[in-house]
């Protein structure tokens, strides 16, 4: 789903309630018999229900979340920690790893249109692994959280490189921590 | 006001005058901290619009850290403060609890300023498990311990302040009645002021959001005494967001208690308890449970079943809010012989405003869409809609109500006009560059934007003319109705 056009479908929306809202509040210039509209009411409840129903059954299936059917073509380990990402095509187990990796390792290559799994931790705070694409447009992302393993997995089209930024809120230095990645 | 159902002379009477100090008290001290934190919150974008390139990112961190907690405290006590006025017309709450609460808030935001601007400690408003543990250097261990105190110094006051309320409620109508259970079985039943049954699930969810406080921080010092116990990610991660957003919730709902209370009385119409009123908000006592899980869709560790009701709850508790209350403000004022003055418009566009906020949430609540707008900046865009426009403009039209009734000063309507022009246009056009920030992944909580998303300078750099409006307004409020405190607290020396 394409963020401006979710954009622009809000502020449509927004728009149709400011619209009723300026409406109703001139409405005032020309007393009327009060009415507790009833019928209106039983009418924008079902609507509004059956909106709502509809969305739920559109959007649910598209949900990120792993599936056992699946098998990944790739997996890469992620490890978030105060201010940096180590990525490997090895898991990460230590701090010495980390540290390696983080510090010295050459950035991750992956192929365009695979099945890409990254199975992402953190070793200290909560962390936010987040795939910039080269538009610049956020395609995907998942938490890092210490003591557990996110399964994000994604299919990157666009060659290029990737820019991971952190998205949860993890100290000082928190809109430096990033981490990079080229799909070819 | 109404006062048909209100009690007594010999009971509302005798604490009016009481009652009416006290709120004047919290009204001053709410709207003394707004410019402060609206300010601190006018700081964050200058940050972010690169103007102060010298700044040290762990102050814009702790002014962060205290702009949240500060903006969600001041208007969760002010919301508690009129709604006590509101109902001590009905019940008899204990003024005496409402002055521990007092100086309890007093102590606590003390303590916060303390480890905020002295210990710089800067973990967001959620101090999410387990970063207070790791200040990389930044904050000493006693910003993390003043924290704490802070946390359980509030946490002890406004849990006494919800349980006294409660209690006085349960004591004149029984939380049977007063949750409105016989109008829904029965259609009808006792005689019971609309907003009642908002106030009980309000304080009811208020007291479950504080339990978890307790938890969580019961298992941070058990964590942090040293004593071998360590803590789970997830279950403090469900604990923090729970509260958070329950806290959040029910500030929202004391507002419109606000509304159900003092719109009426603007439209000269008649709110009445119904059968569906009852049920919308018994529904909202049950949805508020599970709606908070909205904010781990991102952790995909979290049980999937769980997921899934986090966006069935997040989408279905926006019905009964819809279709009941925006609907009856609407369908209320529609053709009404209305006066419109400062308070009855700040009501109203406070509605339209949690509509417009409502909306933003539904959409971020899709757990397809969220994986695009998690922490991005469409997440302070939504919820400082339903805040800033929201909550904290039927929180100014109630004190700008009781400012006039107590001066009994007239209004000045052209400038009052002028006010709500300058907020409607500061705040939505300081909220739209929130959200063209959000849809194109400009990520929150940055001190310094990356080259990778620099559009959200300019965007930080737009929204101070925005601000400089929303905030000519407010001064403008303040003059308008601070005036009127300030008559009537000379009358009552």
């Amino acid at each position: 789903m394409d963020p401006l056009s979710i954009f622009r479908l809000f502020v449509v929306i927004a728009a149709a309630v400011a619209a009723v809202f300026l409406g109703v509040g001139l409405s005032t210039r020309r007393q009327r018999e009060y009415s507790p509209a009833s019928g209106l009411r039983t009418a924008f409840f079902f609507s509004l229900s059956g909106i709502l129903v509809t969305f739920l059954g559109v959007t649910l299936p598209r949900m990120p979340y792993p599936s056992d059917g699946e098998i990944p073509d790739r997996v890469i380990h992620v490890v978030g920690k105060q201010f940096a990402f180590a990525i490997s095509e090895n898991p990460i187990e230590t701090d010495a790893q980390w540290e390696e990796i983080a510090s010295f390792a050459p950035p991750v290559e992956i192929p365009a249109g695979r099945l890409i799994e990254f199975r992402v931790t953190s070793f200290d705070v909560n962390h936010g692994f987040s795939l910039y694409a080269p538009s610049g447009r956020l395609v995907a992302q998942t938490q890092a959280m210490p003591g557990y393993l996110n399964r994000l997995r994604v299919r990157l089209d666009e060659p290029g490189r990737y820019t991971i930024l952190c998205l949860e809120f993890c100290g000082s230095a928190h809109h430096r921590m990033r981490g990079v990645i080229f799909v070819r | 006001m109404i006062t048909d159902r209100a009690l007594p002379a010999s009971g509302w009477e005798v604490d009016r005058q009481r009652w009416e100090r006290l709120t004047a008290l919290w009204m001053i001290v709410m709207l003394a901290l707004f410019p402060i934190l609206l300010g601190l919150g006018a700081f964050m974008r200058i940050v972010q619009s690169h103007l102060l390139p010298t700044l040290l990112p762990e102050w814009f961190y702790a002014v962060m850290t205290l702009h949240g907690l500060g903006m969600v405290g001041t208007w969760f006590v002010g919301g508690m403060a009129a709604v006590s006025y509101i109902v001590a017309r009905y019940v008899r709450p204990r003024p005496v609890i409402s002055h521990i609460a007092f100086w309890a808030t007093l102590l606590g935001v003390v303590l916060l300023l303390v480890t905020t601007l002295l210990g710089k400690f800067g973990v967001g408003w959620y101090f999410l498990y387990p970063l207070p543990f790791y200040p990389a250097g930044v904050w000493p261990t006693w910003a993390t311990w003043t924290f704490l105190l802070a946390l359980a110094v509030l946490g002890v006051g406004w849990t006494i302040w919800a349980v006294d309320l409660l209690y006085a409620i349960a004591q004149r109508y029984s939380l049977r009645v007063a949750l409105g259970w016989p109008y829904i079985r029965s259609g009808t039943g006792p005689e019971i002021p609309p907003a009642l049954p908002i106030v009980t699930v309000s304080l009811i969810s208020a007291l479950s959001g504080f339990l978890a406080a307790v938890i969580i921080l019961v298992l941070s010092v058990l964590e942090w005494a040293g004593t071998g116990f360590s803590n789970d990610a997830l279950l403090m991660k469900n604990l923090i967001f729970f509260f958070g957003h329950v806290l959040v919730n029910i500030t929202m709902y004391l507002g419109v208690v606000l509304v159900y209370e003092l719109l009426p009385h603007y439209a000269q119409r008649p709110w009445k308890m119904s059968r569906l009123v009852a049920i919308a908000w018994n529904t909202v006592l049950f949805l508020v449970l599970f709606a908070y899980a909205h904010h781990l869709y991102m952790d995909f560790v979290q049980p999937q079943w769980l997921q899934v009701l986090g966006q069935v709850s997040s989408y279905f508790i926006s019905v009964p809010a819809a279709v009941v209350t925006i609907f009856s403000t609407l369908v209320l004022v529609f053709g009404a012989p209305m006066q419109w003055t400062l308070s009855s418009l700040l009501l109203y566009l406070g509605v339209m405003g949690w509509a417009i906020g409502g909306v933003a949430a539904v959409i971020d609540s899709t757990i397809a869409v969220n994986v695009r707008f998690h922490n991005t900046l469409w997440v302070p865009a939504h919820f400082h809609t339903y805040y800033l426009m929201g909550v904290v403009l039927m929180l100014l039209g109630f004190a700008a109500h009781f400012g006039r009734e107590a001066s009994k000063q007239p209004e000045n309507g052209r400038l009052a006009k002028v006010i709500v022009t300058l907020l409607v246009i500061g705040g939505y056009g300081f909220l739209m560059m929130f959200y063209l920030g959000g849809a194109q992944s400009v990520p929150r909580r940055y001190a310094v934007y990356p080259d990778e998303v620099q559009q959200g300078v300019t965007y930080a750099q737009v929204s101070l003319a925005f601000i400089a409006l929303l905030t000519t307004g407010v001064l403008l409020y303040l003059w308008e109705t601070g005036r009127r405190y300030w008559h009537a607290l000379r009358a009552s020396t």
